[in-house]
């Protein structure tokens, strides 16, 4: 527990509790994210997402290696969910009602209000469209959403007497939340996803200055370095403009949440601009709902549309309309997002068969595409030809225009944001492996931090080492302490017992001794009961101020006191002992000498050469002389 | 007053007890007391029974509250009695608070003491030695406050600067913002003047840039860039080290998380005005550029640092212009100003982002990107190319005034690379201008600048739409389209623009111009006045092959040239711009000369007299542009768009206005064309009468009155001008025949009998005209003429089908009025002297009065029959013909004096005459109602009518006694003259 430093070494390592990582997703890969830090105790699960690539157990996390008993409750201390996209939640239901984890669990509001119709949809897809055995039922949706804590940004929540949680503000989705995690003095951040460069409808992410043993970060796109988003937007607008001014029709398919309010307040500033009269229409009644959602979350959107909502929500889109069904081969030129983005089916893909063939037509990429799905197949090279299925092959003539808009930072934005936070440490997931390689090059040699991208099911340690830096040699002299979950430091030896809330110790010598006063007053009375009475009372009297006199003369310059009752030199006193047993009494009063006077005295160690000179004077006390 | 004191504080005031313990005032006495202290009308005795009160709470009390209170209240004393000041500052001083205990108290007696040295008093002089042990106290805000305050107590610089550099370290974050403030402005020339000394600074503001507060990190940038600026400027050898150094601490805050410091961090970077290149660069790029990479070096940065230094340089300028909040936008758009001049390939880069900032939603951000494009074209850095038109345009569309106008400013001086950029402006200017025509006077003001410094593009551009503004006279193109008008300022300007080419644009275009006159020149106020543009324009279109050159050479003195002067100063702009150097004062001498020069040659020449000629010349030939823009906007009548019609024709009013400088001569035509346009204004009213959909709702007396009104402008229109040639005559008369029709095409009018008379009378008066000349008939014409042939010789006088004039109409077409020669305005002026509303003319009731005129006649000939019309205010009319015989011989103008006898004076007190000046109408040989004494025909005025005033000064009240009054020698004559007039009434009856 304690240590003494002294000197010239100027900074010192300790080993101390290390931060154990253990990440059961998204390690070295794209899908289901999850990481469980145990830190001082604390266990805390950080997203619990689902792979969408698998349709076997692979889908899940492996939650037997959090505990091989089962007894998830008992091994974690807590969940907490960054945003509400499935390969962060997706696995949260069967985790809490399946597996029966019945902790608590933390995401924001917007994630909270925003999950469930996110999980719902997709256990719906899953069991009704594929006719897969489901994992989770909507009840089970619904009852571990009531096991949800919401929380706000920068709202500090302190799980348990040592854990506190705070989230803080991610960009990427309505919602996202970057996590700080703190127990003792171990902190971490746990991002998520998150983008480090504004768009039209949601801000950068915004943290503080925090001091950091480990920072956990996705690294989507760990090597790509995006230009300016102005240049992106005018290629977008551009692209749009000239197809709906050559008649053509314009099919962005998207996911319901996100890109399509981006980019229909994108659209509707130009049509305002530009004055355009062409219709924009939203598919379906989700994406509708989700401008509603966005409606009522606006403190969670962009400056801008923080700035102006008072004046006019950003998200009342005045040109947007329903779109029907029967619209779809109806002539004239128009603007369509349609779900799902990828064109993996749906409502997007049925009117993408009518307009692709068409070359007036436009068609827009998100910039990512799932692997197998038609999105994918028309990003890779100019194909003319799509094979929908079997016997149908579909000849695309339309443009396609590729977004590169995307919700999560670039490496120079990640780069930025360890920059910023300069952890001690830092642990990649959520990326493609040789990139990730790279990127953890570069924060090494740039920015001399240690980095690991682990694989799924690694553990990573990351041993806590306290640095304690001495700048000023002068005031070296301390003691360095270190309590269990704090950093190490040093204090003033006078501050120590404060901070520790203990009395000091003293540790101090005592010694009872016997005088002998056989050649004293021969005077005295032969009454030996009312003699010693007599003795004692007139010795108490006499006798000390007889040794004060004594050990004035013997010490001279000594700070000798005399008050009564005790003699003090220094932290030695010196007092008549009236005990029959004392403890410290070593010699006990010789047998026949009645007449012995024993003294008890006390020093502390610093005095111990002046105690024992003392106590030799008075031993050797020539009381005959006295 | 002192009855107002609360009782408590009365109390406390009055009896000072002996115990001091029991003398602390509560917080309600002093509230009370402080009411007292600042309330101006508290009477003198109470309040130095206040401050006693005060001095002895001071002295006693031990409660730091009440001390704190007090020296509140003295600090209000001092301030409200500037008297007790000094005695205040005395008590407090003597009073040894600053050495007491409390830290805090010391510090707000110092506060107490400093304020009244502002005001005025002596001076605090606070010894090193207790300010800093002061600072030492443990008090955080104390001590912050005595930081923030230092100044107030002239601690010397150096012990400042320790203390502040201290407490940089200070564990508390407002202490470390204070001192670094503070650092901030110890950051003076002449106060250090170490080099190690700044550089400790510059460092220790380097440390605090990774403090965990935002506000601790914004003061840092602060102090950064401030002690960077000095270290910079301390050795020219070291300068771009250190410039390169500061310049790369500020990027890297660039992307901090909190937007006070990105604010700062953007803002210092404005203040930096050098920097290697390969940085500056690199701030554009978020790639660290290869060659950064592939050298190892990067500006003068240590080779250790170059990997850290060019990443935390990377694209930190694209991430402020795309940034969430628009302070940071702004700021980075601002830095640009100064950074742009330091390298012109940076210039060129920045410029792509900047065009793509036009886009964002903030309009400050879009407006401060304009201005600092505005920057970069005064220095000649503003490169733009075609890429770039779209979005630069675009902001001329914007919906915000200054965005439009900080866009225009740019056009004014931007220098365009070819046609095709130079077309795409023109074409964003006049699409401006159609959008937002309130913006004319500026836009046509860019349209010269952008055409005189792009003279050859200029040019090329009018000959292509030349044939474009032909086509306007075959009634395509409305001639007062916007876009003609940017067109024609265009060209007067691409002339202007280089002396030494010899024009090619058609001179027509110039004339065309000057129907712009007014509007022109009001846009061009700051380069030349009216009269000078005038000067020029008919200069211009004189003659085919004329060139500004030509121009140039007419007088001695050097006039134009100074236009190549400012051109010639642009082009070495240029070459200064790439180096880098201000040089706005050359540039203002430039554009002074060239405001001078300008100005000079057109005032030279509109003196020449000679000169006068010519401008006539234009004057009618841009009036024939009129005529030819009226003729155009017939269809217009006949659709039925009145008030369009309306408005364009009092924009064509508007126009003829701006001539009436030109001389007499043009004067007439000015005055014809004036009447002409009143007339067809008329018609455009009494059309609409005809229109289908209006066939139920009129009335039958508007439409008369309107067809009234019509006859009477005709009337005058053909009768009060001279000169008019065989075909204007005839085309007027073809719009009398025009206004018979139409009241005869109308079932309810009445006297259809007159108006047939009348219809057959101008269609022979036609006839014969059409015998004299070899002129062809209109269709109109010849229609009309064989109804009324039928007419004439069938049923005479019978009332014959209004659908036959009806179906007249239909032939009819507006024809374009030519005006050549020259055209004469008949008209008079009449004036009464000495008579006003307040000054009346007296009058005997029942008696004849004279009433002195003096007239003035234009153009009259002896042959023109004029009448005095005399109308009172019951309508009774008398007229009084003016023999023209009596009154001098020149036909041109004639002025004299005449005493108009007025007999039927009303029995009352006092009356007014309208009086005024007509002609007979010699053509109309329709007689009016014969009334005694009046004109034989229809008349046309001449002139306003005139009120005149009389009240009977002399007279007779009802008894029959005569009314006493003053009469004074004025009176006196007009006595006399009103028996003269009786005379010659008796003469004249007899």
């Amino acid at each position: 527990m304690k240590a003494r430093q002294r000197g010239s070494q100027k900074e010192r390592k300790f080993p101390s509790m290390a931060i154990e990582c253990l990440v059961l997703g998204a390690g070295q890969q794209v899908g289901k994210s999850c990481v469980v830090v145990s830190m001082n105790g604390k266990r805390i699960m950080f997203d619990c997402g689902m792979d969408m690539a698998y349709h076997d157990h692979r889908r899940h996390p492996d939650f037997s290696r959090i505990s091989e008993s089962g007894d998830f409750d008992k091994a974690l201390t807590c969940i907490v969910i960054t945003h509400f996209h499935l390969d962060h939640i997706g696995a949260l239901p069967y985790f809490t009602e399946v597996c029966g984890y019945r902790g608590p669990i933390y995401m924001t509001y917007p994630t909270k209000a925003l999950a469930p119709s996110m999980l719902e949809d997709y256990r719906k897809v899953m069991v009704e469209r594929r006719g897969e055995e489901e994992q989770f039922t909507s009840e089970h949706i619904v009852e571990c959403m009531k096991k949800v804590i919401a929380v706000d940004v920068k709202q500090t929540v302190q799980v348990d007497k040592d854990l506190m949680i705070r989230a803080y503000y991610a960009g990427h989705v309505l919602g996202a939340a970057m996590f700080y995690t703190k127990v003792g003095d171990s902190a971490i951040v746990y991002t998520g996803d998150y983008n480090m460069t504004p768009d039209r409808h949601l801000g950068a992410a915004q943290i503080d200055r925090l001091q950091l043993d480990l920072l956990i970060t996705e690294s989507t796109y760990a090597t790509t370095i995006r230009d300016s988003k102005y240049s992106r937007e005018a290629e977008f607008l551009k692209a749009v403009h000239k197809c709906v001014l050559g008649g053509g029709k314009v099919l962005i398919p998207t996911f319901a949440l996100g890109r399509a309010q981006e980019l229909c307040i994108l659209l509707e500033d130009y049509w305002e601009r530009m004055n355009l009269k062409i219709p924009i229409y939203f598919s379906s009644g989700l994406t509708m709902q989700a401008n509603m959602y966005y409606k009522m979350l606006i403190s969670w959107t962009s400056q801008k549309v923080k700035e102006t909502y008072s004046t006019r929500n950003a998200f009342d889109f005045k040109h947007v309309l329903n779109f029907d069904r029967s619209m779809i081969s109806a002539p004239g030129p128009c603007v369509l997002f349609a779900t799902p983005g990828w064109i993996s089916g749906g409502f997007s893909l049925e009117v993408f068969k009518q307009w692709a063939p068409s070359e007036m037509n436009l068609i827009t990429l998100p910039g990512y595409c799932a692997a197998g799905t038609i999105g994918h197949k028309l990003m890779s090279g100019k194909r003319t030809k799509i094979d929908l299925d079997k016997d149908t092959q579909l000849d695309v003539r339309c443009q396609i225009h590729q977004l590169s808009f995307s919700p999560h930072t670039d490496a120079k934005g990640i780069m930025d944001l360890v920059k910023f936070l300069s952890p001690k440490h830092v642990i990649l997931v959520h990326g493609e492996k040789p990139k990730m390689a790279t990127l953890k090059g570069r924060i090494y040699s740039e920015l001399g931090i240690r980095c690991d991208d682990p694989a799924n099911n690694e553990t990573v340690c990351i041993p806590s080492t306290h640095h304690v830096e001495v700048k000023d040699e002068r005031a070296a002299e301390g003691i360095l302490v270190e309590e269990k979950s704090k950093r190490a430091k040093i204090v003033h030896q006078d501050e120590l017992l404060l901070m520790l809330g203990e009395k000091k110790h003293d540790i101090r010598f005592a010694y009872c001794f016997p005088i002998n006063t056989d050649n004293l007053e021969d005077t005295k009375s032969t009454d030996v009961s009312s003699s010693s009475n007599a003795l004692s009372m007139s010795g108490r009297c006499s006798w000390l101020p007889m040794l004060y006199i004594k050990l004035s003369d013997e010490l001279s310059g000594g700070n000798i006191q005399y008050f009564g009752e005790q003699i003090q030199v220094e932290s030695f006193s010196v007092s008549l002992c009236l005990k029959d047993r004392c403890p410290y009494r070593i010699v006990d009063s010789p047998p026949n000498k009645c007449e012995a006077v024993f003294f008890c005295c006390t020093w502390s160690i610093a005095d111990e050469k002046l105690a024992w000179k003392i106590i030799s004077i008075l031993e050797n006390l020539d009381y005959g002389t006295c | 007053m002192d009855r107002d004191l609360p009782s408590s504080c009365e109390q406390s005031i009055r009896s000072p007890s002996e115990n001091p313990a029991e003398d602390s005032l509560s917080p309600e006495t002093l509230a009370s007391l402080r009411s007292l202290v600042i309330t101006p009308s508290t009477p003198d005795t109470a309040i130095s029974s206040i401050f006693q009160t005060l001095t002895r709470s001071l002295q006693l009390s031990r409660d730091p509250l009440v001390l704190h209170h007090t020296l509140k209240l003295f600090s209000d004393l001092a301030s409200h009695r500037p008297s007790l000041s000094s005695s205040v500052s005395e008590l407090v001083r003597s009073h040894a608070l600053l050495s007491s205990d409390s830290t805090r108290l010391a510090a707000e007696s110092l506060d107490v003491l400093a304020s009244i040295a502002e005001r005025g008093g002596t001076p605090v002089d606070l010894d090193d030695r207790s300010f800093v042990s002061l600072c030492f106290g443990p008090s955080v805000s104390v001590r912050s406050w005595l930081l923030r305050n230092a100044e107030r107590f002239r601690i010397g610089p150096h012990v400042l600067l320790t203390m502040f550099l201290g407490f940089t370290r200070d564990p508390y974050p407002y202490v470390r913002k204070t001192a670094l403030d503070g650092l901030v402005g110890l950051s003076k020339p002449g106060v250090v003047e170490d080099l190690d000394m700044i550089q400790g600074c510059y460092c220790r503001a380097v440390e605090l840039l990774l403090d965990t507060e935002d506000y601790v990190r914004s003061a840092a940038v602060r102090a950064v860039s401030a002690w960077g600026l000095m270290l910079v400027a301390f050795n020219l050898e070291t300068k771009l080290y250190w410039s390169d150094n500061l310049f790369v601490k500020l990027c890297s805050m660039g992307r901090d998380m909190s937007m006070e410091v990105r604010v700062e961090a953007f803002d210092a970077l404005g203040k930096i005005e050098i920097v290697s290149a390969d940085i500056l660069l690199q701030t554009l790029s978020k790639r660290v550029s290869g060659t950064t990479k592939g050298m190892g070096s990067f500006g003068q940065c240590p080779a250790a640092e170059v990997e850290s230094s060019a990443s935390s340089v990377a694209g930190v300028l694209v991430h402020g212009l795309e940034d969430e909040f628009y302070e940071v936008r702004k700021s980075t758009c601002h830095s640009l100003r100064t950074l742009t001049i330091i390298s012109a390939e940076f210039s060129e880069k920045a410029l792509n982002l900047l065009m793509d900032v036009l886009n964002d939603d903030s309009m400050y951000v879009r407006l401060q990107a304009l201005e600092t494009m505005l920057h970069m074209a005064t220095y000649g850095l503003l490169k733009v190319q075609g890429t770039h038109m779209h979005m630069f345009l675009g902001s001329l569309m914007d919906g915000n005034m200054s965005i439009r106008s900080a866009t225009r400013k740019i056009l004014k001086l931007v220098k365009l690379p070819n046609i095709e950029t130079f077309k795409l402006s023109v074409d964003g200017i006049i699409d401006n201008l159609e959008r937002h025509p309130q913006d004319e006077a500026d836009i046509f003001s860019v349209l010269f600048h952008i055409g005189r410094n792009h003279g050859k593009f200029g040019m090329s551009i009018i000959n292509e739409v030349f044939k474009e503004m032909e086509l306007a006279s075959e009634g395509k193109l409305g001639f007062d389209t916007a876009r003609v008008a940017a067109l024609l300022i265009l060209a007067i300007s691409a002339l202007l623009s280089q002396g030494q080419h010899a024009c090619n644009i058609p001179p027509i275009i110039f004339s065309y111009a000057v129907t712009l006159l007014g509007r022109i020149s009001v846009a061009l106020t700051d380069i030349m006045n009216q009269d000078a543009l005038l000067a020029y324009l008919s200069q211009c279109s004189r003659s085919t092959r004329f060139s500004a050159m030509e121009f140039n050479l007419r007088e001695d003195k050097p006039r134009l040239p100074a236009v190549t002067i400012a051109s010639s100063s642009h082009s070495s702009n240029e070459i200064n711009g790439t180096v880098g150097s201000p040089f706005q004062q050359g540039e203002d001498v430039a554009a002074n000369l060239q405001y001078q020069a300008m100005r000079e040659p057109m005032e030279v020449a509109s003196s020449h007299v000679g000169y006068h000629l010519e401008v006539q010349d234009e004057v009618i030939r841009s009036m024939n542009l009129i005529f030819a823009k009226v003729k155009d906007i017939w269809p217009l009548i006949q659709s039925g768009f009145t008030n369009e019609v309306l408005r364009v024709l009092r924009s064509f009013k508007e126009e003829l206005a701006t001539f009436t400088s030109g001389s007499l001569r043009s004067v007439g035509a000015v005055a014809f064309a004036l009447q002409y346009l009143r007339v067809v204004k008329q018609l455009a009213k009494v059309w609409e009468h005809f229109l289908p959909a209006r066939k139920l709702c009129s009335g039958m007396g508007e439409l008369d009155i309107a067809l009234g009104k019509l006859e009477t402008r005709l009337r005058e229109l053909k009768s009060r001008f001279t000169g008019l040639s065989l075909e204007q005559e005839l085309q007027i008369l073809e719009l009398l025949l025009l206004t018979c029709t139409l009241r005869l095409s109308k079932v309810e009018s009445y006297c259809q009998v007159a108006s047939l008379k009348k219809l057959s009378m101008t269609a022979s008066h036609v006839e014969s005209i059409l015998k004299l000349g070899s002129i062809e008939p209109s269709n109109f014409m010849s229609e009309v003429g064989k109804l009324s042939y039928l007419t004439r010789t069938s049923s005479f006088g019978a009332p014959c089908d209004p659908f036959l004039f009806k179906e007249l109409l239909k032939y009819f077409s507006l024809e374009q009025f030519v005006v050549f020669g020259r055209i004469d305005h008949i008209k008079a002026e009449l004036v009464v002297p000495d008579n006003d509303s307040e000054n009346h003319l007296p009058f005997v009731p029942r008696l004849p009065v004279g009433i002195p005129c003096e007239i003035t006649l234009h153009n009259i000939c002896s042959e023109n029959k004029l009448w005095v019309r005399m109308t009172m205010d019951d309508e009774s009319t008398q007229f009084v013909f003016l023999d023209l015989d009596l009154f001098g011989s020149s036909d041109e103008v004639r002025k004299f004096t005449y005493v108009v006898p007025f007999y039927r004076t009303p029995c009352a007190f006092s009356f007014t005459l309208r009086i005024c000046i007509g002609m007979e109408c010699s053509f109309e040989d329709v007689p009016p109602v014969k009334r005694y004494g009046g004109p034989d025909r229809e008349l046309t005025f001449l002139c306003q009518e005139k009120e005149v005033h009389l009240s009977m000064t002399l007279g007779f009240n009802s008894s029959g006694r005569a009314v006493e009054s003053d009469i004074r020698p004025k009176d006196l004559d007009q006595l006399c003259m009103i028996i003269l007039n009786k005379c010659m009434l008796a003469k004249s009856w007899s």
